[in-house]
């Protein structure tokens, strides 16, 4: 009957602050539903903050690398375990309607052990790769040239350029601007811009990424590439 | 083809965590507990999920833990759902309506109410004006709009629920 319950969850709804515990009867509940709809249709409001999407991923990546470090220590594990979709996902009603293995989709930090190594082609020309104004301070760029492809950026007002395929098996790295980093998509490696191997889950760390002669002449970005086979 | 699949962990949070979050957000209406809840679910969902499931598996397992996670929010505050997650949901319409579906169903609610009482509701609700500041809009005084809101929320969610039975 007192509409205290309401009054003051609707306060606390229009100033933004979390919910209270209360024992609301129907129909204060159902005033409490429609306070949130309300609130909740504020234009704009509805977007996560940056700053806690970041803040969840590093969050989520060292819960995750714990389990995966926990996990590790038994040899015998199979290195790759599934999720088996127990019969239909329409099962999955039930949260345990999957039926998993421990993650290990945890990176894990490496610790650098192979040299960086430059390209030296044989044979290379000077290769334009892009536009000096299209690569402001702090930014990256891909590029691709026939015979490699990779990705420039300038930090500290330096230009340095790195090899875009992934020292383990070959495949081709993403531009992760956001982070800065240069991702693997067959086996969630990281590199850093610069090239250093961030994070993997594999038995032995990938190399870090060979790194291309870069200069910056008359506005032009260019990369020491191989020449391409005539 | 049978469903692509997501690369890893990191990719199912990307393109994940926006909607749950938005989902979150218009079951609880503000940002700390909306965090909470989203932050609850990803920490439920990753942890066994193995990125073999297709795109849309994983959603809908997303949505399954948001909707346990959600219940269990409001079992523990209010000891009854004063929100939930709906079941079934085609996946396409499950992700666009979290950001447009709102907006709409509450301008159709507001629609239904006397004019006064609608324009205290945008005014507190949507535009974020204070009492007094809604007051002043208004003309009349803050003890007045303070009642006025009270019972335009009492209509409408009576409103509400004669539109739902």
């Amino acid at each position: 009957m007192s509409e205290r319950t309401v009054r003051r969850f609707v306060e606390r709804v229009l100033r933004g602050q979390p919910t209270e515990r209360a024992d609301p009867d129907d129909f204060e509940a159902q005033q409490m539903k429609t306070a949130i709809e309300l609130r909740a249709a504020r234009l704009g409001s509805d977007a996560p903050r940056e700053e806690f999407v970041t803040d969840l991923h590093r969050r989520l990546g060292a819960e995750l690398g714990a389990a995966e470090r926990h996990d590790s220590h038994d040899p015998w594990a199979p290195r790759r375990r599934q999720v088996v979709i127990g019969g239909s996902v329409a099962a999955a009603s039930a949260v345990a309607g999957l039926v998993v293995g421990h993650n290990l989709l945890a990176p894990t930090e490496t610790q650098h052990a192979t040299p960086q190594r430059e390209l030296d082609p044989n044979a290379g020309t000077w290769r334009r790769v892009g536009a000096a104004v299209d690569l402001p301070e702090g930014g990256a760029l891909g590029f691709d040239l026939g015979s490699v492809n990779g990705f420039v950026h300038r930090t500290d007002a330096k230009l340095e350029a790195v090899s875009g395929v992934c020292t383990h098996q070959g495949c081709k790295l993403w531009l992760d601007g956001p982070e800065s980093r240069l991702r693997c998509p067959c086996h969630s490696t990281s590199f850093s811009l610069n090239g250093a191997t961030v994070t993997h889950q594999l038995p032995i760390a990938p190399p870090p990424l060979p790194k291309f002669h870069v200069r910056e002449i008359n506005g032009v970005i260019e990369v020491f590439a191989p020449n391409q086979p005539a | 083809m049978t469903g692509a699949a997501y690369p890893d962990w990191d990719a199912v949070y990307r393109d994940n965590v926006t909607w749950v979050y938005r989902l979150m957000y218009g079951k609880v209406g503000n940002q700390a507990d909306a965090e909470d809840l989203t932050a609850e679910v990803f920490m439920t969902a990753l942890r066994p999920l193995r990125v073999s499931a297709t795109v849309p598996e994983v959603r809908k397992y997303l949505r399954m833990t948001a909707r346990t996670v959600l219940a269990s929010y409001w079992g523990d505050r209010m000891g009854r759902q004063v929100t939930a997650i709906e079941e079934d949901v085609p996946e396409v319409v499950a992700r666009e309506s979290v950001a447009s579906d709102a907006p709409d169903k509450v301008q159709k609610l507001l629609q239904r109410l006397p004019d006064n009482y609608r324009r205290i509701l945008e005014l507190r609700f949507l535009q974020a004006f204070s009492v007094r500041e809604a007051a002043t809009q208004m003309g009349i005084s803050v003890a007045n709009a303070k009642v006025l809101q009270y019972r335009a929320l009492r209509m409408a969610a009576l409103s509400r629920e004669e539109a739902t039975s």
